[in-house]
C-alpha cells in the first residue's frame, strides 16, 4: 500500500493519446475467488491478457476518442482509492500495446516492431533450449476438420455422456478387480525391452486420441484450436493441441472440462481395453497384449503425468480452473519467495503474490508440494533417461539442473548483490546465506551417514559334490531315495556293468594260466619262467585294476549332506553311461550365498575383497562392511554374512540362472555372446560374482536361507561417510560403468 | 525575377527537407543497453577494439604525424589553404587511410601553430586520434584538452557532416566557438555556439553549421522541443501533407525542427556529462494551473510535523523515501478525518493520495535540506546541482516535491508542473552514431562507458610530468575537530605565501567555513552559487601569491570550481610552492575528489593537496554507519589517521557510495529502455 504512488515519470508519453481496443478483440468477464476479471483475446493472434476489474474500467473508457488522461482523472472521481495509479496506467497500456490489442496515435514504429518479432523469437528459443526436455514443434492448423468432426462427439460430450463415461469406467475397474493378479504379473511381461516398440506405439496413438479430446472439447464449448503439433516429451514424442482459447471460457467447470477431455478418452479407451484383456488373455495373443499395453500405458500416463497436479499437465491447469487460482505454478513460488524475504530475509515491504488469506495458503501447500515433487521428479527423470541413453542423459541432467538449480542459485546471488529491497540489510542477507549454504554444505560434505545397497543373490552350498558314473553299466540299486540324509562314505547306488565282470572273470582265469605256464616254464624251460613271471605280474595288475573298478560300482557320499538329483531310483535296471552325472550330494549344513554385483559397485566390492582376502584374521576387528542378506519368501528373519570368495575382476557370466532377466532376476543377458563364449548365462555388461558365508554357522542361520536355489536380497550397510562423498563415488562408478560399453 | 524566387523557393525545399529527414532518421535510432550475455560480448568487443588501435598504434601514429609537420611548414597560406580542402574531401568521401590521417593531423598541427600560436604535442595529436577514431580519452587535467578537441573536431567534421561540441557550461561553449572559429576556417568548416542567450532564428542558423559548441542542457532542450514539436510525424511527405506553412513545414505549427539530426558528439568532461549527470532527465514542462493545490501541500507539512519519527515512519537516507509504519497510518486516518471535519481540503478523503503526500513532505523535511540540495533566492526554491554546485534555475522536482519543498520553507508554493517531454543524458547521448569524449579522470566509470556507450576508454600520458604532492588522508572524530584542522591547515600555507582553494561539497558549509576563517582573520573569498556572478573574477584572483604585503589568495569554493576552471598561478605563487588544494569532506565519487584536486599542479606547475575528512560526515554516515560509530565511541582521539586501515575504511565509504550511484544509475537505464520498450512514443 505504502509503495505505490499515484504519478509515473512516463505519463507524458501516454497522457495525450487517444488509443481503443481493436474492435475485434473480445472481453468476457470471469469471475475468481469473489473477484472480478476481465479476459481480453484477441482471437485472430490466440493472445491473452487478464485484467483487473478497475483495469478493464480504465481501458473501457478508452474509445479512441478520449485521451488517456481523461480517462484516467474520470477514473480517479469514479474510483477513488481504488484507481489505477499512473503507473499501472502505463503498464497496462504497454502490455496491450505489446499484444497488438491497442489501435490508435501509437506511434507504430517499424524498428521496434521488428525487434519485438526478434525479442519474442529469442525468448521461444531460449525457452525451447532451457526445456529441452520438453521440445515442441507446431505442426498444422487442425480447426476446420476439427468443425466438421465435432458434431460426431456432441451428443457424447453432455451430463448424460458423463455418467456413461463414469459407468464405463467404473464397470471396468469393477471388471479388472478379480484378475488384478494376474494384471500385476503381466507387467513384467509388457515392460521387457522386447515389448517396448508395442509400447511405444501404442503410447503415441493413445496421446492422439488425447489430444483429439481436448480438441474436441474445446470445440464443444465455442473455442478453437489453432495449433497441432509435436512435442518431444523427456524423449518420447508426444502430439499436443493448443487449447489455449479455453482461457476465455466463462464458466469455469466449462474450462475444467477441456482439462480433462484428454484424459476421459484416454480412460474411456483404457476401459474398452480392460474388458478386451479380460475376454482374451487366456489366449496370450496379439489382441489381448494390445490391450494390455493400452491398459498400461494409459493407466500409468494418467496417473503419474496428466493428472498430476504438481505438474504443468492437465491436472494442474483444472486444479487451478477449479479452485480459482490463475496462474498457480509462478504465484506459488513467489509466494515462497516472498515468505522467505519477509521472514528470513526481513526485507521491508516484499510485495506479497496475493492478499487473500485463503488463497495464500492454497499457494502455500501447493508450492511447497510442487517444490518436493519437482527435486524427485527430476531425479527419476535423469536417472530413466541415463539408463535409457547414457551419452545424452548425461547431457540432459547436467543441462536440466542448471537449469533448475543453478539458475534460480544465480539468480539469488543477484538478488542478494544488487536488489535495492536489501540496501541496509544487505549484510545481514549475505551472511544468512552463507549460513545457509554452508550449513548445507556441511551436512552434505561433513557428516558421515549411513549408505545402504542392495543386491540379488541365490543361495548355494558351500560344499557338494557330485556323483558321476565312472564306466558304462546298469544302475543296479538305490541305496538311498533323492532327499535322504546320508553321512560320508554311505553308499548311495550301485552300478551293474555286465562287461566289467566279465572281465573280471576274464582276467582270473587268464591269471590262472599265468600261473599255470610260469609253474610249467619252472621246470621244463628255465630260459622262458622271466617272461612268465613278468606275465603273471601283469595279469595280477590287470586284476587289481578291474576290481578297483568294480569297487566304483557303488558310489558314495563324499560328505555328509542331502541327496539330491534327477530321480535315479525311478531308473534302476536301466543304463547309465561313463561321465554322467546321477546325483548330487549337499551340504546344507555349510551354506553360502552367491551374489551378482554390478560394476557401478565396484567400491564395496573392493572393500568386500580385502575382507575375504583377510579371512577369519580380521574377526573380531571392526568390520568396514556389514552384509546382511534376507529370504525372498521370509522377509523378516536376517543373517549376517560375510565375504568368502570375491573376485577383484569382473565378468560376464552369471553363476546362476535366477540371476538373468529371463529367470526373474535383474540382470539382462546377451544371448549371441552366451554362444560364443560357449556359456548359457551371460551378462550383457560386466559383473562380479562374490561369494559370501554366513558369519556364524548354525542351525538358524541355515534356517534363515533355506534351501540352496534360494533367492536371497543382500542388503550392504556401508561405513558411515559423508553424502557428498557417497554420491562423487557412485557418479564415478556409474561413469566408468558406462564409459566401458 | 520569376526563376530565382523558384530557385530559392527549391533551395528552401531542399533545406527544409533535409532538415527534415535528418531530424526524424535520428529519432527514430532508439538505442537499448545491452544486457546480460549480449552486455558481455558487448565490452568485449569494445575492449578488443581498443586493443587494435592502442596507446602504441595511436602515439606511434601520433609521431609519425609530428615527424611530417616540417613538410608544410613552409607551405604558404594559400597552398596549405587547398591541400587542407582536398584533405576534407577525401574525409567527406570516407576515403581517408592512415596516410591520409596522418598528413591530416600533421597539416592541423601547422595550421594551429599559424592561428593560435600553441603547436600541439604529440600527445596531443594522440588524443586527437584517439577521439577521430570515437574513443574516449583520459587527459589529465591541465593537459590542454581545447586544442585537443578542436584538432579532433575538425576531422570530425570533415568525416561526419556535422558535429556537436558538448562543454560543461555556457562560458566555455562560448569561448571555445570563438577562439578556435580561425582554425575552422582554416579547414573550411563554419561553427558557432549555442548558449541561453540565443534566439529561435539565430539557434537554427548555428545549428547548420558544421560544429556547434554547445552545453548538453541546451542541445538536449532544444531536441526535445523539436520531438514535441514533430508529435507522431514519420517521414517528411507526412509532415507537408499535415503542415501549414512552407514546402515541408511541420503538421503543428509549420515550424522546422531545430536540430537537423544528431550525427556525431565530442563531449568534454565525458565522465560528469555521461556518467554523474547521465541520468539526470531533462525535463520540458509547463505548470498545471488547473487546480490549486498549494493550500493542500502547506496542509501535508502540518500533518507530517504530528507524526515522530521512528514510530510513525522511517526515513531512507540512501534512497530518499519514506516508509509510513502501521501505527503512522492509523494516526493519519485520525487526523485526516480531523482534518476535513476542521474545514480541510476535501482531497484527504482519499487516503491513498493522502498518505503520498504526507510520505512526501516527510522527505522533503528530512532528505532535502536548506544550503544543500536548494537554496532560497528572492522567495524562492532553487535547486543547487550536487555535482556542479551550480544553481539549476527554471528547474524542479518533479511529482510535488518541489512543491512541498516550497510548502516546508513557508514560500510561495508554486504551481504543479506537467512534464511534456523527458530525456536522460545518458538516452540522448546514446542516439548519437558516433562519440567520443575527453575526461580528466574515468577510474570507476570506465567500465560503464564501456558497457553503456560502447566506447573504449584509452589513456594520454601527460606531456610534462605532475609535480603535485598529496598529503595523507586526514581523518578526524567530529565535524568540530576537522573544522578547526582545516583552518590550521589554511594557515599555515596561507603564512607560506601560497594561495589556497577548499573545496566544500555544499553552500552551507562553505558558509562555515567562511564564518571560520574571518574568525582568524584571514582574508577569503567565497564562491558558491550566490555568488556565481563574480565567478570569473574570484578565480583570476584565486591564483596569486604572497606579493609583499598583499596576501596569498584563499578561495572556498564549491565544486562550481571543480571542473573546467584553470586557475592561473602568478610568479609569486609559483615561486612559494604552487596552489594547495583542501577537501574539506569526500565526495561520492573518487572522481570527482580528483577532479578538484586536478585544480592544482596543472600543466607541469607545483602544487599540493590535502584531504580532510570526520566520522559525522555524510558518506560515513550513510556508508559506513557501524565501523564509524564504533570508532567514534571507542577512541578519545580527535585525529584518527593514524588508525590502522582508516584510509581503505574511508575508500570502502567511498566505493559503496559509487556502487550505490552505479546501481541507480542502471535502474533509470533500464527504465527508460523498458519504456521505450513497450511505449514507443516520443519524448
Amino acid at each position: 500500500m505504502s509503495e505505490r504512488n499515484t504519478f509515473s515519470p512516463f505519463w507524458h508519453r501516454v497522457r495525450l493519446i487517444k488509443p481503443r481496443l481493436r474492435p475485434h478483440v473480445q472481453v468476457v468477464r470471469q469471475r475468481s475467488r469473489g473477484t472480478r476479471w476481465y479476459v481480453v483475446t484477441d482471437p485472430s493472434s490466440n493472445a491473452y491478457f487478464r485484467i483487473s476489474a478497475q483495469a478493464y474500467g480504465f481501458v473501457g473508457m478508452l474509445d479512441g476518442t478520449r485521451t488517456v488522461e481523461e480517462a484516467w482523472n474520470h477514473c480517479l472521481l469514479t474510483q477513488g482509492d481504488d484507481s489505477l495509479t499512473q503507473n499501472d496506467v502505463v503498464n497496462v497500456l504497454s502490455q496491450l500495446h505489446g499484444g497488438n490489442l491497442l489501435q490508435g496515435d501509437i506511434a507504430p514504429e517499424t524498428e521496434q516492431l521488428l525487434r519485438r518479432g526478434r525479442e519474442r523469437l529469442k525468448k521461444k528459443v531460449f525457452q525451447q533450449a532451457v526445456g529441452v526436455m520438453y521440445f515442441k514443434v507446431p505442426l498444422l492448423n487442425p480447426n476446420r476438420w476439427l468443425a466438421g468432426i465435432e458434431p460426431i462427439f456432441r451428443p457424447v460430450l453432455s451430463r448424460a455422456g458423463l455418467i456413461a463415461w463414469c459407468v464405463l469406467v467404473g464397470a471396468a475397474l469393477l471388471a479388472l478387480l478379480p484378475h488384478w493378479r494376474e494384471a500385476i504379473a503381466s507387467v513384467s511381461a509388457a515392460i521387457a525391452p522386447s515389448n517396448w516398440i508395442f509400447i511405444m506405439v501404442s503410447y503415441v496413438l493413445l496421446k492422439l486420441w488425447h489430444e483429439l479430446g481436448h480438441a474436441v472439447m474445446t470445440k464443444r464449448f465455442g473455442g478453437q484450436v489453432p495449433e497441432f503439433g509435436a512435442m518431444m516429451l523427456v524423449l518420447l514424442p508426444s502430439p499436443y493441441v493448443d487449447a489455449s482459447s479455453a482461457w476465455n471460457f466463462k464458466d469455469k467447470w466449462q474450462r475444467v472440462a477441456v482439462g480433462a477431455g484428454g484424459m476421459m478418452f484416454e480412460l474411456f479407451a483404457a476401459s474398452l481395453a480392460a474388458f478386451v484383456w479380460i475376454a482374451t488373455k487366456d489366449d496370450q495373443g496379439a489382441i489381448s497384449q494390445l490391450a494390455f499395453n493400452i491398459m498400461l500405458t494409459s493407466g500409468v500416463s494418467t496417473l503419474i503425468f496428466n493428472a498430476n497436479p504438481l505438474m504443468r499437465f492437465d491436472g494442474y491447469y483444472m486444479l487451478s480452473d477449479a479452485i480459482e487460482v490463475p496462474n498457480l505454478m509462478t504465484r506459488s513460488q513467489n509466494l515462497l519467495k516472498f515468505l522467505f524475504q519477509k521472514h528470513v530475509y526481513r526485507v521491508e515491504n516484499p510485495t506479497p503474490p496475493t492478499s487473500d488469506a485463503g488463497e495464500a495458503l492454497i499457494l502455500l501447500v501447493f508450492g511447497i508440494a510442487a517444490l518436493i515433487y519437482r527435486v524427485l521428479i527430476f531425479v527419476s527423470i535423469t536417472l530413466y533417461v541415463l539408463g535409457l541413453f547414457f551419452g545424452l542423459g548425461l547431457v540432459l541432467a547436467i543441462w536440466t539442473g542448471a537449469m533448475w538449480f543453478l539458475m534460480p542459485a544465480g539468480s539469488l546471488t543477484k538478488w542478494l548483490a544488487s536488489s535495492p529491497q536489501l540496501h541496509d540489510k544487505r549484510a545481514r542477507a549475505v551472511g544468512l546465506t552463507l549460513a545457509m549454504a554452508s550449513c548445507v554444505l556441511l551436512l552434505v560434505g561433513a557428516v558421515p551417514f549411513k549408505e545402504r545397497r542392495r543386491a540379488q543373490g541365490v543361495v548355494e552350498s558351500a560344499q557338494r559334490s557330485a556323483g558321476f558314473v565312472t564306466f558304462d553299466g546298469v544302475l543296479a540299486t538305490a541305496h538311498v531315495r533323492p532327499g535322504d540324509r546320508v553321512r560320508k562314505g554311505d553308499p548311495i547306488v550301485t552300478i551293474e556293468s555286465l562287461p566289467l565282470e566279465a572281465a573280471l572273470d576274464l582276467t582270473q582265469a587268464q591269471l590262472g594260466q599265468a600261473r599255470a605256464r610260469e609253474s610249467v616254464a619252472a621246470t621244463q624251460h628255465p630260459a622262458s619262467q622271466q617272461i612268465a613271471a613278468q606275465y603273471v605280474d601283469a595279469m595280477e595288475q590287470t586284476l587289481s585294476l578291474v576290481k578297483t573298478r568294480l569297487q566304483e560300482r557303488t558310489l558314495v557320499a563324499a560328505h555328509d549332506g542331502v541327496v539330491v538329483g534327477q530321480d535315479f531310483a525311478q531308473r534302476i535296471g536301466s543304463s547309465v553311461k561313463a561321465g554322467e552325472m546321477l546325483f548330487e550330494v549337499i551340504d546344507d549344513t555349510q551354506l553360502r550365498v552367491a551374489a551378482v554385483l554390478p560394476q557401478d559397485q565396484a567400491d564395496w566390492v573392493n572393500v568386500a575383497a580385502s575382507m575375504a582376502a583377510a579371512g577369519s584374521d580380521a574377526e573380531g576387528a571392526r568390520t568396514p562392511l556389514r552384509i546382511e542378506a534376507r529370504r525372498m519368501s521370509n522377509v523378516d528373519a536376517i543373517v549376517e554374512l560375510s565375504p568368502s570368495k570375491v573376485p577383484v575382476a569382473a565378468r560376464r557370466d552369471l553363476p546362476h540362472a535366477a540371476m538373468a532377466f529371463s529367470g526373474g532376476g535383474s540382470f539382462a543377458t546377451d544371448a549371441q555372446a552366451g554362444q560364443q563364449m560357449g556359456e548359457d548365462r551371460v551378462a550383457k555388461s560386466n559383473v562380479f560374482n562374490a561369494y559370501f558365508e554366513a558369519k556364524a554357522s548354525s542351525d538358524a542361520t541355515t534356517r534363515v536361507l533355506g534351501m540352496p536355489g534360494e533367492r536371497v536380497t543382500l542388503r550392504l550397510t556401508l561405513p558411515r561417510r559423508p553424502l557428498l562423498a557417497q554420491w562423487i563415488d557412485r557418479i564415478e562408478k556409474t561413469l566408468q560403468g558406462r564409459a566401458k560399453v | 525575377m520569376r526563376e530565382s524566387a523558384t530557385g530559392s523557393f527549391m533551395a528552401q525545399a531542399v533545406t527544409q527537407y533535409s532538415v527534415l529527414y535528418e531530424s526524424l532518421r535520428s529519432r527514430r535510432t532508439r538505442p537499448i543497453v545491452p544486457t546480460g550475455l549480449d552486455r558481455m560480448v558487448g565490452l568485449a568487443r569494445v575492449r578488443l577494439g581498443g586493443l587494435r588501435q592502442g596507446r602504441q598504434y595511436l602515439l606511434s601514429q601520433a609521431e609519425q604525424a609530428c615527424l611530417l609537420t616540417p613538410e608544410y611548414r613552409n607551405t604558404s597560406d594559400a597552398a596549405l589553404r587547398v591541400k587542407l580542402s582536398e584533405m576534407r574531401e577525401a574525409f567527406a568521401r570516407q576515403r581517408e587511410g592512415e596516410e591520409q590521417l596522418r598528413h591530416a593531423l600533421a597539416m592541423l598541427r601547422e595550421v594551429a601553430r599559424r592561428e593560435t600560436g600553441e603547436e600541439p604535442y604529440p600527445v596531443q595529436l594522440m588524443a586527437a586520434l584517439a577521439l577521430y577514431h570515437g574513443r574516449i580519452v583520459e587527459m589529465l587535467t591541465g593537459e590542454g584538452k581545447t586544442l585537443t578537441g578542436s584538432l579532433a573536431a575538425a576531422l570530425v567534421a570533415w568525416r561526419r557532416r556535422r558535429l556537436h561540441v558538448l562543454t560543461v557550461n555556457d562560458y566555455l561553449a562560448q569561448r571555445d566557438a570563438e577562439s578556435r572559429a580561425g582554425l575552422y576556417r582554416w579547414c573550411g568548416l563554419s561553427c558557432g555556439a549555442i548558449v541561453q542567450a540565443t534566439g529561435g532564428a539565430e539557434r537554427f542558423e548555428i545549428y547548420s553549421r558544421s560544429i556547434v559548441y554547445g552545453s548538453p542542457k541546451q542541445i538536449v532542450a532544444d531536441w526535445l522541443r523539436d520531438q514535441l514539436k514533430l508529435g507522431g510525424v514519420q517521414s517528411p511527405w507526412q509532415a507537408r501533407a499535415a503542415g501549414e506553412g512552407g514546402p515541408f513545414g511541420t503538421s503543428r505549427k509549420g515550424e522546422l525542427p531545430m536540430v537537423p539530426g544528431l550525427h556525431a558528439a565530442l563531449v568534454d568532461e565525458a565522465d560528469a556529462v555521461l556518467i554523474d549527470e547521465g541520468v539526470v532527465p531533462l525535463i520540458i514542462a509547463r505548470s498545471r494551473r488547473e487546480d490549486d493545490m498549494s493550500q493542500v501541500y502547506r496542509e501535508a507539512v502540518g500533518f507530517a510535523n504530528k507524526l515522530d519519527e521512528g514510530n510513525d515512519y522511517v526515513i531512507d537516507h540512501v534512497r530518499k523515501r519514506c516508509m509510513l509504519k502501521e501505527r503512522g497510518e492509523e494516526r493519519l486516518v485520525g487526523i485526516f478525518g480531523a482534518g476535513v471535519a476542521g474545514g480541510q481540503s476535501p482531497l484527504w478523503k482519499a487516503t491513498r493520495r493522502g498518505h503520498e503526500l504526507v510520505r512526501q513532505a516527510l522527505v522533503a523535511k528530512h532528505c532535502y535540506l536548506l544550503g544543500q540540495q536548494y537554496a532560497i533566492v528572492d522567495g524562492k526554491v532553487v535547486i543547487v546541482d550536487e555535482y556542479t554546485g551550480r544553481f539549476l534555475a527554471d528547474r524542479s522536482w518533479e511529482h510535488g516535491l518541489h512543491q512541498a519543498v516550497e510548502a516546508k520553507e513557508s514560500v510561495e508554493v508554486t504551481a504543479d508542473r506537467e512534464t511534456l517531454a523527458r530525456q536522460s543524458f545518458q538516452r540522448f547521448f546514446r542516439t548519437y552514431p558516433f562519440l567520443c569524449g575527453m575526461t580528466g579522470t574515468s577510474a570507476d566509470a570506465t567500465p560503464e562507458i564501456e558497457g553503456v556507450y560502447g566506447r573504449s576508454v584509452v589513456r594520454v600520458p601527460t606531456h610534462r610530468p605532475l609535480i603535485r604532492t598529496q598529503e595523507p588522508l586526514q581523518v578526524f572524530r567530529t565535524q568540530r575537530d576537522k573544522w578547526s584542522a582545516i583552518v590550521d591547515n589554511i594557515e599555515r600555507v596561507h603564512n607560506a605565501g601560497r594561495p589556497v582553494l577548499v573545496g566544500t561539497r555544499s553552500i552551507a558549509s562553505s558558509e562555515l567555513l567562511s564564518t571560520l576563517l574571518t574568525q582568524r582573520n584571514l582574508p577569503h573569498q567565497v564562491l558558491n552559487a550566490n555568488h556565481d556572478k563574480e565567478e570569473a573574477q574570484i578565480i583570476v584572483g584565486a591564483g596569486k601569491g604572497r606579493n609583499g604585503a598583499v596576501p596569498a589568495a584563499i578561495t572556498v569554493a564549491t565544486n562550481m570550481a571543480g571542473r573546467g576552471t584553470d586557475i592561473k598561478l602568478d610568479s609569486h605563487a609559483r615561486e612559494a610552492g604552487g596552489l594547495h588544494v583542501v577537501l574539506t569532506e569526500l565526495h561520492g565519487a573518487l572522481r570527482i575528489d580528483r577532479q578538484f584536486i586536478g585544480r592544482a599542479g596543472r600543466q607541469g606547475d607545483p602544487g599540493s593537496a590535502a584531504i580532510f575528512v570526520s566520522l559525522e560526515d555524510e558518506i560515513c554516515r550513510k556508508f559506513i554507519r557501524w565501523p564509524a560509530n564504533v570508532l567514534r565511541q571507542r577512541s578519545k582521539d580527535a585525529n584518527l589517521s593514524s588508525v590502522p586501515g582508516i584510509a581503505r575504511l574511508m575508500r570502502f565509504a567511498q566505493q559503496r557510495s559509487e556502487a550505490r550511484d552505479r546501481r541507480n544509475r542502471m535502474a533509470v537505464l533500464k527504465q527508460d529502455d523498458w519504456i521505450d520498450k513497450h511505449l514507443p512514443g516520443v519524448g
